[in-house]
C-alpha cells in the first residue's frame, strides 16, 4: 500500500521506489482524495481480470490499454516468483543453520562412552580363581569359576513390571494386572533351594532395544542411539551372546526380532524365529508363534540336542500395556498365558538346565515406557533349576521383597549370574555384580563361593576400568579415589583370619567396590563434550539474532491505508509509467542480499573446513565441514546486516503487542530453566493465550465502530474460551500427579479412548464444516470450490475419520467376537488410505488448480455506486469475496492438511485440533479487527497455540508420551519413510497446523492486490520460527547447563529433545508447504486479478 | 486505524479524578494504603492456614475500609468537581438538579454493583486457568476481595455511565488513584499467578494465596503511581 507520506521509506520491495515516483504517487494520492471512496466491497471495474471478463462497457481506451496492462501483470509476476526462489533459499538456510546447531549441541550434550575392542577369553580370568578348580579356564569345567549349569532357556516377557508377579491381598482393590502371573512367587515361596523372585531395576532409558544391549553387555547404555529404536543395529562390544557363540555354545532365538538386528548370525537358523516387533495392535501373533516353537525345543530329544542356550522373548504383555493400559482384561488375559506358558517350560525342564524368566523394562501407569520413573524400571527377575542350587544368606530373605524398593537386583548384575553360573567368562565390559541367591548355596551359607564370586567379577571391572582409563588417556589415580580404597579394603579382608568371617567380609567388601565403581561411572559417563555444546548454542543463538533482522527488516511498518480510491490512482500512474517503457523495478532485496552473502559464507567456510581439520589435528570431516560453514555464513548475514543498516534503531519492541510477543517468549524461556515450569508447560501456554485474549478484548473495545467492537470482542472470547475448553483434554505426565487427572483416554491406566470420546468425530463432521463456513460468509467468500470442498469434501474425511476410529474402537473392546480377527483392521485401513488420498493426494491438486473463493456480479449503470466514480457511464462490477481473496483460497490449503493431521490423532486430540482451528480463525479476525497483521504478535500467538495444542492432543516432552501406534494408522506394518513420519504428524501436528496457518496472518481478509505481501509473510514466518528457535536455544542452553541436575534425564533432556525436534519440523513445514502453498496461492490469484 | 478517532473522542470527555479538597481526604488518602498493607500483613499467617474462612472474614473489615476511604476522599458519582467543566454543562445538568444522592447511599449502591463483577472476575480466573471443579469458595472469594480493592471505588467514583466504563474496560481511562489502583490490582492478580507451579513446597503457594497477595501489592502499587507518577496518561496499546 502507497504511503508517501511515510518519514523514512518502507523497507524492503518497495524501498527502491525514486523519489520521481514517490512524487508522482503524492500527487496521485491527492487526486484520489478528492474523488469520493466507493464501499470497500465494490471495485470499480479497473483490474486486468475484470477487465477481460467481467466488464460490459469498455471503451476503445481501454482496449489499447488492456494489452499494456497484461504486459504489467507478466512483468510483475516474473518478478515475484523470481523473488519467491531467493526467500525459499533463504528459508532453507535457516533451516541449515539450525539443524547445524542443534547437531552440534546433541553431539556434544548426549551421553558418549567409549566402546572397547576387548573381548574376555575363557583361558585368561582377571585374576586367579580364589579356589583353584579341576579344569579351571576349560569351558567343561567352567572358564573363571566352576559351572553350574550346562543349558539355559532365558525368556524374556517384555514390560514384566515387578508388581505384576506378587501376590496382591485386596481382592477388590485389585487390579487387572494383579494376581494373574502368581507361578513366579509361588514357587519361589514353595521350592526356595529352586528358584527366586527379586525386582529387577533397570538403567533407563527403558526401550527395549537398549535393556538387551544392557543384559547382554552388563554395561551402562548411553543416550545416543536413543533414537534408533525404529531399526536396531549390531551390538560390537564383548557380549554375553558374542562369549555364548565363540565358546561354541549353540544358541536358539525365539520371539522379538530386535535380537536379530543386535546379534545378526548368532543363532541356530533352523531352530530359530524371530517376529516383528513394533506393530503393538497385534498382541497374539509373534507370542503365539515363540509358544508354538519353545515347547518341542524343549521336549523333543532330538531338537533338544541341537541347542544350549535359548532366548526366547514375548511381547504380548509389553503390546497389551502399549495398546490397552495395565488395568485392562487384555492384561489380565495375557498374564494368564504367561503363567501357563512357564509352568508348562517348568515340567519340561532337564535337571542341569537353567530357566531365567525376566521383565526387560517396566511400564507407567498407562503402559507405555522409556523413561526413568519408578514403574518403568522396575522389571521382575525369576531364576529356577530343578536341581536345588539357590539360596538365601537370610532366613527373612526366603519370601520375595513385597515391593521392588526391598533387595532389588540391578539388570546388568544378571550377566555375571549368567556367565558364572554356565561357567563361560564375564564380558569384558560388565559393571554388575553375581546376584546372591544364585551362588549362597543350598543353605544360603556359601560364604567362600559368593567371596570367589566376588572377587572374580570385582577383577573384571577393575581391568575393565584400567583399559577405559588407559583408552581414554585418563590417569586412574587422579579419579579412583573412593574405588581404588575399596579394592585394597577388600584384598586386606581376604588375608585375615577367621574362615567363614573372612569369606563373608570379602564379599561385603568386593560387592562395595562393585557398587562404588557403577557408581563413579554413571558419574563419569555423563562425559559432555562442552565445546561442542557451546558451538551448538552459538550457531543457534546467531540464527535468532539473524532471523530477527531478517524479519524486521522486511516487516511491514505500521497499518496502511485502506483506500480503494488511492488503489486505483496508483494502478493507473504505474501504468502510465510501464507504458512509457519503464519496467518496474527489478531491485535487490534484501532475501536476495541475504541468500547471497549466506551462501558464499557457507561455501568459504565449508572450503576452509578440510584446512582446519588439518591444523587441528584430526575429526570428522562433517564437522569440520559443517562448523565453519555456519559460522562463517551467519558471521557474513550478520556483518552484511550491521552494514545496511547505517543507524542502529531500537532494537526493544515499540508497541504493547510487540513487548507482549517479547514477553511471552522470552519468559516461557527462562521459564524452562526450571522443572516446574517446564513440568506446567501446558498451563502455562494456556495462561499467555488468555492473557492475550483479553488484552485484545480491551483493544477491541477501543475500537469505534460498534460493529467492528462487537466482533473484537467475540472474537476475542470465542478465542479464549475455545483455548479453556481444549484444556480439559490432557494426558498428564508423572511428575504433574497428583495434581492433574488424564482425560485423553479411557481412565488413567488406559490408552484407548472412552467411548463418549468417539462421539467427539462425529459431532465435528456435522458442525465443523459449518463454523469454518461462517468464518467464508462474513467476507461473502464461500464461493467457487469452497462450498464442495468444505461443505462435501471436508465434511466427507471428517465423517471417514469418524467412522475410522470407531472400528478401531470397535477393535480395541472387542466388540464383534465373531468377526475374524484382523477383519476389523483390514476394513479400516483402506479408509485411513482413503482418507488420506482426498486429503493430500485430491486435496493438493484441486488446491493449485482452484480458483479463488470468488464471484462475480455485476450491476447496471446508473445505480449509486457509478455516481460517485469519476466515469459515470461504467457498469460496477461487486465481486462477492473480493475482500479475502487471498485468505479464503489458501485456507482450502490448511483445511487440506487438517483433515490429514485429524486422522493420525485420537478422537480426544480430533476433538482439540478443531477447535485449534477455529481459535486460529478467530485469532485472523481479531488481527484484522485490531489492525495487528503486521506485528509480531500474531505469529507468535500462532506458535504459543501450536505449543499448547501439543498437549492437549494427548503429548508431553517425555518419551513414553510418543503414540507409536500411530504409525499403524493407515499402514498394516512398519513402511520406511512413512512410519515416522505418520508418528511426526501425530506428535506435532499441533505446530505443524499452526505453521501451515502462519502465511494467513498476512493474506487474512487482503484484497487480491495488495503489495508487499511477500515481504510481511517473511517478517511474519521469520518471528514464527524464531520462537521455536528462541524456545530450542533456551532448553539447549538449560539442559548443557544443568547437566548435572537430578531432573536432566526426566525433564531436561526430553523438552531439549522435543524442542529440537520441533524447530526443525517447522522449519520444513515452511518450506515446503507455507512457501510452497503461498506460491500457488499468489499464482491463482495474481492470474486472476492480476500482479501486484 | 478506527481507533485514532475513537481516542480523539475520549480525550475530550474524560479526565482523571482528583481528591475531595480536603485535608481529611489528604490523610485519609496516605493512610489507606499503610493500613491495607498492615491489616494484609496481620492476616496472611491466617490467610495461608485456612484460606477461605480468613478471605470470608475479612470481607467485611476490607469493605468498611474501602467505604470509609471512598466516602472520604472520592467524589462520589454524580457529583461534579471540577470548576472548569461546570459552566460548559450547566445548562444539560439541569435535568439531574436534585443533586447527587448522599455519599453513604452512593458507597452502598456502588457496593451492590460492585457484587455484579465477582463472577466476572470468578470466570476470568477460571479462564486463566484457576481449578473450575475444586476451589470453587476460593476462587470467587478472591474474586470478591479484587472486587472490592479495584471496583468498588471505580463504581463508587463513576456509577454506572456506560461510555465511562467502555473507558474503563478498554484501559483508556485516564490513569488516576482509582484507576491506577484498579490496572495496578488486576496486573498484580495476574503476577501473582507466577510462583504457584513452583516446586518449592511452600504453604503460601496454595491456591489462591499469591493472586490475592498480588493483587493487594498490585493495588497499593498501582494507586501509588497512579498519584505520583502516572496521573493522567492513559494505557497505549499500539
Amino acid at each position: 500500500m502507497a504511503k508517501p507520506s511515510s518519514p523514512k521509506p518502507a523497507p524492503g520491495l518497495e524501498n527502491s521506489k525514486s523519489a520521481a515516483l514517490q512524487a508522482a504517487r503524492a500527487k496521485a494520492l491527492r487526486e484520489a482524495e478528492n474523488k469520493t471512496n466507493s464501499s470497500t466491497r465494490r471495485v470499480p471495474a479497473v483490474g486486468p481480470g475484470i477487465a477481460s471478463d467481467g466488464s460490459k462497457v469498455a471503451s476503445k481506451e481501454q482496449e489499447t490499454q488492456k494489452s499494456t496492462l497484461e504486459r504489467l501483470s507478466e512483468k510483475k509476476k516474473d518478478l515475484w516468483l523470481a523473488e519467491w526462489w531467493w526467500v525459499l533459499g533463504a528459508f532453507a538456510w535457516f533451516l541449515f543453520i539450525h539443524a547445524t546447531g542443534l547437531f552440534f549441541f546433541t553431539k556434544g550434550f548426549l551421553l558418549t562412552r567409549l566402546v572397547l575392542e576387548e573381548h574376555s577369553s575363557c583361558a585368561v580370568p582377571p585374576i586367579a580363581p580364589m579356589m583353584p578348580f579341576k579344569g579351571a579356564g576349560t569351558i567343561e569345567a567352567g572358564c573363571w569359576h566352576p559351572k553350574t549349569f550346562d543349558k539355559a532357556v532365558v525368556i524374556i516377557i517384555d514390560a514384566l513390571r515387578y508388581d505384576f508377579t506378587i501376590p496382591y491381598k485386596n481382592e477388590t482393590e485389585a487390579q487387572a494386572f494383579h494376581n494373574a502371573l502368581p507361578v513366579l512367587y509361588e514357587t519361589a515361596i514353595s521350592q526356595p533351594q529352586n528358584a527366586f523372585l527379586l525386582p529387577f531395576i533397570a538403567d533407563p532409558p527403558t526401550t527395549t532395544l537398549q535393556r538387551l544391549k544392557g543384559l547382554t553387555t552388563g554395561t551402562l547404555p548411553t543416550f545416543i542411539d536413543m533414537g534408533s529404536n525404529f531399526a536396531g543395529e549390531a551390538i560390537e562390544e564383548d557380549n554375553l551372546v558374542m562369549i555364548l557363540r565363540d565358546e561354541g555354545k549353540k544358541i536358539v532365538h525365539l520371539g522379538d526380532d530386535t535380537w536379530t538386528a543386535l546379534f545378526p548370525g548368532y543363532f541356530e537358523e533352523e531352530l530359530s524365529r524371530a517376529y516383528p516387533s513394533l506393530d503393538v495392535h497385534d498382541l497374539h501373533t509373534l507370542d503365539n508363534g515363540v509358544l508354538e516353537h519353545i515347547m518341542p525345543l524343549l521336549q523333543e530329544k532330538e531338537k533338544k540336542e541341537q541347542w544350549d542356550v535359548m532366548f526366547a522373548h514375548f511381547l504380548g504383555v509389553d503390546h497389551a500395556g502399549h495398546r490397552y493400559g495395565p488395568n485392562h482384561r487384555a492384561m489380565t488375559a495375557k498374564l494368564q498365558q504367561m503363567d501357563l506358558m512357564i509352568r508348562d517350560v517348568i515340567k519340561a525342564l532337564d535337571d542341569d538346565t537353567l530357566l531365567v524368566i525376566m521383565g526387560d523394562h517396566g511400564m507407567d501407569s498407562k503402559g507405555d515406557h522409556g523413561g526413568e520413573s519408578d514403574d518403568e524400571v522396575q522389571a521382575a527377575l525369576w531364576m529356577y533349576s530343578k536341581k536345588s542350587t539357590f539360596g538365601r544368606t537370610d532366613p527373612t530373605f526366603s519370601t520375595p521383597p513385597a515391593t521392588a524398593k526391598v533387595r532389588p537386583v540391578q539388570q546388568i548384575d544378571l550377566v555375571p549370574t549368567l556367565s558364572l553360573l554356565l561357567g563361560i567368562p564375564i564380558p569384558f565390559n560388565n559393571l554388575g555384580k553375581p546376584i546372591e541367591e544364585a551362588f549362597a548355596g543350598k543353605k544360603g551359607t556359601a560364604w567362600n563361593n559368593l567371596a570367589a564370586v566376588g572377587s572374580m567379577t570385582a577383577a573384571g571391572i577393575k581391568r575393565y576400568q584400567a583399559a577405559y582409563f588407559a583408552a581414554r588417556n585418563i590417569n586412574e589415580s587422579t579419579i579412583g579415589g573412593p574405588p581404588n580404597e575399596l579394592w585394597a579394603t577388600a584384598e586386606r579382608t581376604l588375608s585375615t583370619k577367621g574362615k567363614d568371617k573372612m569369606y563373608k567380609d570379602a564379599y561385603v567388601a568386593f560387592s562395595a567396590y562393585q557398587e562404588e565403581t557403577l557408581r563413579v561411572c554413571r558419574y563419569l559417563w555423563a562425559r559432555f563434550d562442552v565445546p561442542s555444546m557451546i558451538l551448538g548454542i552459538g550457531i543457534l543463538a546467531a540464527s535468532i539474532v539473524s532471523l530477527m533482522l531478517y524479519a524486521s527488516a522486511n516487516a511491514d511498518d505500521g497499518d496502511a491505508v485502506e483506500d480503494p480510491g488511492l488503489d486505483r490512482a496508483e494502478q493507473q500512474m504505474e501504468l502510465e509509467v510501464f507504458s512509457k517503457g519503464i519496467d518496474p523495478t527489478d531491485a535487490e532485496t534484501t532475501s536476495r542480499a541475504m541468500v547471497r552473502t549466506a551462501l558464499v559464507g557457507t561455501a568459504l567456510g565449508v572450503a576452509t573446513g578440510p584446512v582446519l581439520r588439518i591444523v587441528v589435528g584430526g575429526g570428522s570431516y562433517l564437522s569440520f565441514g559443517l562448523a565453519p560453514g555456519a559460522m562463517v555464513g551467519l558471521a557474513a548475514v550478520l556483518g552484511q546486516e550491521m552494514k545496511r543498516r547505517t543507524t542502529l534503531h531500537n532494537p526493544l519492541p515499540t508497541t504493547f503487542w510487540g513487548w507482549l510477543a517479547v514477553i511471552f517468549t522470552i519468559s516461557q524461556s527462562i521459564g524452562f530453566a526450571s522443572n516446574s515450569y517446564t513440568i506446567w508447560e501446558d498451563s502455562i501456554l494456556l495462561f499467555f493465550l488468555a492473557t492475550f485474549g483479553l488484552a485484545t478484548a480491551i483493544s477491541s473495545l477501543r475500537l469505534e465502530r460498534l460493529s467492528d467492537r462487537t466482533l473484537g470482542v467475540y472474537h476475542s472470547f470465542c478465542f479464549v474460551i475455545l483455548g479453556w475448553v481444549a484444556s480439559f483434554s490432557k494426558l498428564c505426565r508423572e511428575e504433574q500427579m497428583p495434581f492433574c487427572r488424564s482425560t485423553y483416554y479411557a481412565s488413567t491406566n488406559s490408552s484407548t479412548s472412552a467411548p463418549w470420546q468417539l462421539s467427539i468425530p462425529f459431532i465435528l463432521a456435522a458442525a465443523f464444516p459449518s463454523i469454518i463456513k461462517s468464518y467464508y460468509t462474513g467476507s461473502r467468500s464461500y464461493e467457487g470450490f469452497a462450498p464442495v470442498w468444505i461443505g462435501w469434501a471436508f465434511r466427507g474425511g471428517l465423517l471417514l475419520s469418524a467412522i475410522f476410529w470407531t472400528l478401531n474402537a470397535a477393535d480395541d473392546a472387542e466388540m464383534f467376537p465373531s468377526l475374524p480377527s484382523g477383519l476389523l483392521k483390514s476394513i479400516r485401513v483402506p479408509i485411513a488410505q482413503t482418507i488420506l488420498a482426498i486429503a493430500l493426494g485430491a486435496g493438493t491438486t484441486a488446491f493449485v488448480y482452484a480458483p479463488p473463493c470468488v464471484a462475480v456480479s455485476t450491476t447496471p449503470a446508473g445505480s449509486n455506486a457509478s455516481q460517485n466514480t469519476a466515469t459515470p457511464a461504467r457498469a460496477t462490477v461487486t465481486i462477492l469475496g473480493y475482500a479475502n481473496t487471498h485468505g479464503t483460497r489458501y485456507l482450502l490449503l490448511v483445511l487440506n492438511l487438517l483433515l490429514a493431521l485429524l486422522l493420525v490423532q485420537k478422537p480426544m486430540g480430533f476433538g482439540a485440533l478443531s477447535l485449534m482451528t477455529w481459535q486460529c480463525l478467530s485469532l485472523l479476525e481479531i488481527l484484522d479487527l485490531n489492525a495487528l497483521t503486521s506485528s509480531p504478535i500474531g505469529p507468535i500467538i500462532l506458535s504459543l497455540l501450536g505449543s499448547l495444542h501439543f498437549f492437549k492432543t494427548g503429548h508431553q516432552a517425555t518419551l513414553s508420551s510418543i503414540q507409536w501406534e500411530s504409525a499403524f494408522i493407515p499402514l498394516h506394518t512398519i513402511l520406511y519413510p512413512y512410519s515416522p513420519i505418520l508418528v511426526a504428524l501425530n506428535t506435532y501436528g499441533a505446530q505443524i497446523l499452526a505453521a501451515v496457518f502462519l502465511p494467513l496472518v498476512v493474506l487474512w481478509k487482503q484484497k487480491p492486490k495488495k503489495k508487499g505481501m511477500l515481504g510481511s509473510l517473511i517478517a511474519a514466518m521469520a518471528w514464527h520460527v524464531g520462537y521455536y528457535a528462541t524456545i530450542s536455544l533456551a532448553t539447549t542452553m538449560w539442559a548443557g547447563h544443568l547437566r548435572r541436575h537430578l531432573m536432566l534425564y526426566r525433564i531436561f533432556c526430553p523438552k531439549f529433545m522435543s524442542a529440537a525436534m520441533v524447530l526443525v519440523i517447522v522449519d520444513v513445514i515452511g518450506v515446503l508447504v507455507v512457501l510452497v502453498g503461498t506460491r500457488w496461492n499468489f499464482m491463482s490469484v495474481g492470474d486472476v486479478f492480476g500482479w501486484a | 486505524m478506527a481507533s485514532a478517532t475513537a481516542k480523539g473522542a475520549y480525550a475530550k470527555t474524560s479526565l482523571p479524578t482528583d481528591l475531595l479538597p480536603t485535608d481529611l481526604a489528604r490523610i485519609v488518602s496516605q493512610t489507606h494504603p499503610a493500613l491495607l498493607l498492615a491489616a494484609y500483613y496481620i492476616r496472611f499467617p491466617a490467610f495461608v492456614a485456612d484460606p477461605v474462612s480468613t478471605l470470608l472474614g475479612s470481607l467485611l473489615p476490607l469493605a468498611v475500609i474501602q467505604i470509609v476511604y471512598a466516602t472520604i476522599c472520592l467524589p462520589p458519582t454524580g457529583s461534579s468537581m471540577k470548576p472548569m467543566r461546570k459552566p460548559k454543562i450547566g445548562a444539560l445538568k439541569k435535568t439531574t438538579a436534585e443533586g447527587p444522592p448522599g455519599r453513604p447511599l452512593t458507597a452502598f449502591f456502588a457496593l451492590l454493583l460492585c457484587l455484579v463483577s465477582v463472577p466476572i472476575l470468578t470466570i476470568l480466573q477460571v479462564l486463566f486457568g484457576a481449578p473450575a471443579t475444586t476451589h470453587i469458595p476460593h476462587t470467587l472469594l478472591s474474586s470478591a476481595h479484587l472486587a472490592l480493592l479495584a471496583i468498588f471505588p471505580l463504581v463508587y467514583v463513576h456509577g454506572a455511565d456506560s461510555g465511562k466504563w467502555r473507558e474503563i474496560a478498554s484501559f483508556y481511562s485516564p490513569i488516576d488513584e482509582v484507576f491506577g489502583g484498579a490496572v495496578g490490582c488486576l496486573l498484580g492478580a495476574w503476577l501473582g499467578a507466577v510462583p504457584i507451579p513452583l516446586d518449592w513446597d511452600r504453604e503460601w503457594q496454595k491456591w489462591p494465596v499469591t493472586i490475592v497477595t498480588g493483587a493487594y501489592a498490585g493495588y497499593l502499587v498501582g494507586k501509588a503511581a497512579g498519584v505520583w507518577l502516572l496521573k493522567g496518561k492513559r494505557i497505549e496499546l499500539d
